[in-house]
């Protein structure tokens, strides 16, 4: 297998992001023609960066791709596809109020401005292919109506009907409901007997042993290894897909838990498109210690935190706080009863972007009698002496109290809000991805702070897809997977091999 | 410190709408003199009509009057996220709620408070379907409009016509209007409470929680939502608050306007107030403190236009003109609001 020379090559490529992110540290893959070729790596790893690169979308910093024998340079997906490489995305790009039919055609029937364009011969053409790999999509309705799984298939075919050879597909299964899924494969199949050659990534072990003949892990920017599927075993596959560097732990002292603080019950939430995002959990969180949640995102976490938070509907199940049922309250009664939370959105909900700084630093408290002067108006000399407060305590960066909280940094937003929060006073917080995005040292300063609210009795639950946030913070960690958890575990009493094959769906 | 970062914020808006005025001004000289008229002549007509003289000056702060408060109704909307156009169908029902209480309580004060009450009352519908059943505002109150316009002029020709003239209801007694300001003229105390409620608006969008809470609802629902705020809540009391100005409007316009004190035929002397009072609230920024000048700005271009027809402009080439300045001045607020509502994902 190995004399033969690869369809693609990617060599020593390099990616630093705009903002100094080195996404890819030299990162070389062979794909073969007619395989289905593995990319496994958690998140963050660099999957997607890397094929974007492959598709024309992003410029690599340094490296070369090789394609038929041949070095390429793509400007742009279309002159990728041009080429023979088509990528269906992570996050779909159709045109919502566009037909199938028309979503597929776009751009590529029709080019002059007056030209015609050969509907009924395109949609022949798009049954035949179809047909041929019983892989079936109404052409006639608007593709807001259809479901996530329909408008996946959509995306193929409008790849597949551009004629490429090489399709890439980004974590493609995420969406995916299990039946899907094994439709998803069989189609697969087909394409790699047709002499297709897939990219198929993933961070699930199982899809991964089950679709791929070849697979090549990627951990911060690196390749670990590459392997033939047939000679893998999930445990081989995870230990490359987490292993990591011993890494610095935080001071902490030794975890101490006091009363149950925060507990759920049988918990059940459903999910965007009405799946079961979150499927019967039950845990509990005490006083003086952080629990954490780690697993690669997607997996119900953020519906699992909207729940606590009185932002989404509890299917079924309690949640209580301090003994009481605290279940289907809305935000504003649970922050009076002690509850505080850092949304893993900072822009689309911990943040009101075009509101200042001092607006922004009582979102969530702007009720309470210490904002408000003697007619009961917001008093917002005192408003305003809080913000102070805050930036002073979290030296957050800011250049005015009454500028549009947009003008600070995204480390420092971050830091308003953990500020925000903390001054609520609370018992229990919600610290949901609290450092993504973040800088190297507001990470820092918010890491320690939350160690610093356990170390005062608080109870934390840290959500992260963070894998070494979640180990270093942690005094107990689970990993969600679909909904559940995989295991309860102590961060310095489980392997990473355990952690990896608990992330990739194979229960402990 | 504070001071200069708060006149930061609105010097900006500020000189693009004067910039916008200088520009719609400009294009509609060129649109003039590419007619064939003075636009020299009909520009001083304008001017002259306008602000010439006390009279004229007040002939202008009259005609502002129901725009400012018309304009508050969208303002109000807009900066909770609302495109609430429903203004127009409420002003009817202000002016008829306060021809009706005049009947049996006249004084000033009845009427004032009648027309905010329907006001108010006329507001709920649309806001009901649009938190509960989500209809979208424009949809509903565009309906209700009409709703409101066959109603009003059913209750004017029938319930309330006048026993001597049936081209208009009765007149509110004199002793229910509002006294004027300056003699000889149609200004009246109606622009004082006009402004007074522009001011009142202003503190309740910034200075209460609720305020807070329907700016915070415009910008961002979830957030708004996650920070504690009921965005139904919000949305209804935006429509409540918006059509107490409207309903004011209303009857600020029939207690206030001499010669008639009525509502003409065809509601003629009330129509038309709500759609402008939308570009007055662009033109000021959606701020109610900007909606004062914006509304005067219009009122000088409605008061101006008498003139600038009789220095022989016709009537519908001084309509283009004003119809240019608008649209020039509003292109910045309609950006700010475009931009506001792409932002909360929904157009
Ligand atoms: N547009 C961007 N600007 C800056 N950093 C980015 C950008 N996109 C991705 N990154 C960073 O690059 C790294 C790799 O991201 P990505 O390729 O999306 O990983 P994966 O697909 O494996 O989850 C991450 O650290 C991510 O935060
Ligand atoms: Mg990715």
């Amino acid at each position: 297998m190995e004399e033969r020379t690869p369809v693609l090559e990617m060599r020593d490529i390099v990616k630093v992001y705009s903002d100094g992110t080195r996404a890819l540290n030299g990162v070389t893959i062979k794909v073969y023609k007619g395989e289905i070729f593995g990319l496994l790596g958690e998140n963050g790893a660099g999957k997607t960066t890397l094929m974007k690169i492959l598709f024309g979308m992003l410029k690599p910093t340094a490296g070369k791709i090789f394609f038929q024998g041949s070095e390429v340079h793509f400007k742009s997906p279309a002159d990728a596809i041009a080429r023979g490489i088509g990528m269906v995305h992570q996050h779909f790009t159709l045109v919502e109020v566009f037909t199938a039919l028309e979503n597929i055609i776009l751009g590529k029937e029709g080019h002059g401005l007056f030209s015609k364009i050969d509907v009924k011969n395109a949609k022949k053409k798009l049954q035949t292919l179809m047909d041929e790999l019983n892989f079936q999509v109404p052409l006639d309705v608007p593709v807001e109506n259809l479901p996530v799984g329909i408008q996946q298939r959509i995306e193929i075919l409008k790849m597949l009907y551009r004629n490429v050879d090489v399709l890439i597909l980004d974590e493609p299964t995420a969406v995916l409901t299990p039946i899907e899924v094994k439709e998803l494969f069989d189609v697969l199949r087909k394409l790699k007997a047709q002499g297709k050659t897939i990219i198929f990534i993933s961070h699930k072990l199982n899809e991964v042993m089950e679709i791929t003949d070849r697979v090549t892990v990627i951990r911060k920017g690196k390749v670990i290894g590459t392997v033939n599927t047939s000679d893998a075993t999930p445990q081989l596959l995870a230990r490359m897909m987490v292993g990591r560097d011993v890494v610095l732990r935080i001071q902490k002292k030794p975890h101490k838990p006091g009363k149950t603080v925060f507990r759920v019950e049988d918990l059940w939430v459903k999910g965007d498109r009405g799946e079961d995002a979150v499927r019967g959990l039950s845990f509990e969180v005490k006083a003086g210690e952080i629990f954490g949640i780690a697993g690669v995102e997607g997996n119900g976490q953020s519906e699992l935190i909207e729940a606590i938070a009185g932002l989404r509907d509890v299917e079924k199940g309690r949640v209580y706080l301090m003994g009481k049922d605290i279940t289907g309250k809305k935000p504003r009664e649970l922050y009076d009863m002690g509850i505080a939370h850092i949304p893993e959105d900072r822009t689309h909900m911990g943040l009101i972007l075009e509101m200042s700084v001092m607006e922004n630093a009582i979102l969530g408290m702007y009720w309470r009698r210490e904002f408000s002067n003697g007619w009961r108006l917001i008093d917002w000399g005192k408003v305003e002496g809080h913000a102070k407060e805050l930036i002073d305590e979290f030296e957050i960066v800011a250049p005015g109290t009454r500028r549009p909280v947009k003008s600070l940094s995204g480390g420092n937003q971050q830091k308003l809000i953990v500020a925000r929060e903390v001054s609520k006073r609370p018992e229990f917080i919600i610290a949901a991805q609290p450092t993504r995005g973040v800088d190297v040292a507001s990470t820092e300063y918010i890491r320690n702070y939350l160690v610093k609210l356990r170390d005062e009795d608080k109870a934390v639950l840290l959500v992260s897809a963070d894998l070494d946030e979640v180990l270093q913070l942690s005094d107990r960690m689970a990993i969600m997977y679909e909904g559940q958890f995989m295991g309860v575990v102590k961060p310095d009493e489980v392997t990473e091999e355990q952690i990896g094959l608990m992330m990739g769906g194979v229960s402990q | 410190m504070n001071l200069s970062q708060s006149l930061r914020g609105y010097l900006k808006p500020f000189t693009e709408s004067v910039l916008a005025i200088l520009i719609g001004v400009l294009v509609g000289a060129i649109v003039l003199w590419a007619s064939g008229y003075d636009a020299i002549a009909a520009y001083k007509a304008l001017v002259v009509g306008s602000v010439s003289s006390l009279t004229n000056f007040a002939q202008t702060l009259s005609q502002s009057t129901p725009l400012i408060l018309t304009a508050l109704t969208f303002a109000v909307g807009s900066r909770t996220g609302l495109f609430n156009i429903g203004a127009e169908g409420t002003v009817y029902f202000g002016a008829i709620a306060a021809v009706g209480i005049s009947q049996a309580i006249p004084n000033p004060l009845s009427g004032i408070i009648a027309g905010i009450l329907v006001g108010a009352l006329w507001a709920l519908p649309a806001a009901l379907l649009k938190v509960y059943r989500g209809v979208h505002e424009v949809i509903s109150t565009i309906m209700l409009n009409w709703i409101a316009f066959y109603l009003a002029v059913w209750l004017a020709l029938s319930v309330f016509v006048s026993p001597s003239n049936a081209n208009r209801t009765v007149a509110i007694p004199p002793s229910a209007r509002l006294p004027l300001l300056m003699r000889n003229t149609t200004l009246s105390w109606g622009f004082v409470v006009a402004v007074l409620t522009a001011i009142v608006v202003y503190v309740i969008m910034w200075h209460t929680k609720l305020g807070y809470e329907m700016r915070a609802n415009g910008y961002n629902p979830r957030a708004a939502e996650y920070g504690g705020i009921n965005p139904k809540a919000a949305a209804i009391w935006s429509f409540v608050i918006g059509g107490m100005t409207a309903g004011l409007a209303g009857a600020v316009q029939v207690m206030g306007v001499p010669p008639s004190y009525a509502i003409s035929q065809g509601l003629a002397n009330v129509y038309g107030y709500g759609f402008d009072g939308i570009g007055v609230s662009l033109v000021g920024r959606d701020h109610p403190i900007g909606i004062i000048f914006s509304g005067i700005l219009f009122g000088a271009l409605g008061a101006g236009a008498t003139k600038m027809q009789q220095a022989g402009v016709p009537l519908e080439m001084v309509k283009v003109i004003e119809g240019i300045i608008i649209v020039a001045v509003a292109i910045p607020g309609l950006l700010d609001l475009i931009n506001r509502m792409f932002r909360r994902g929904r157009v």
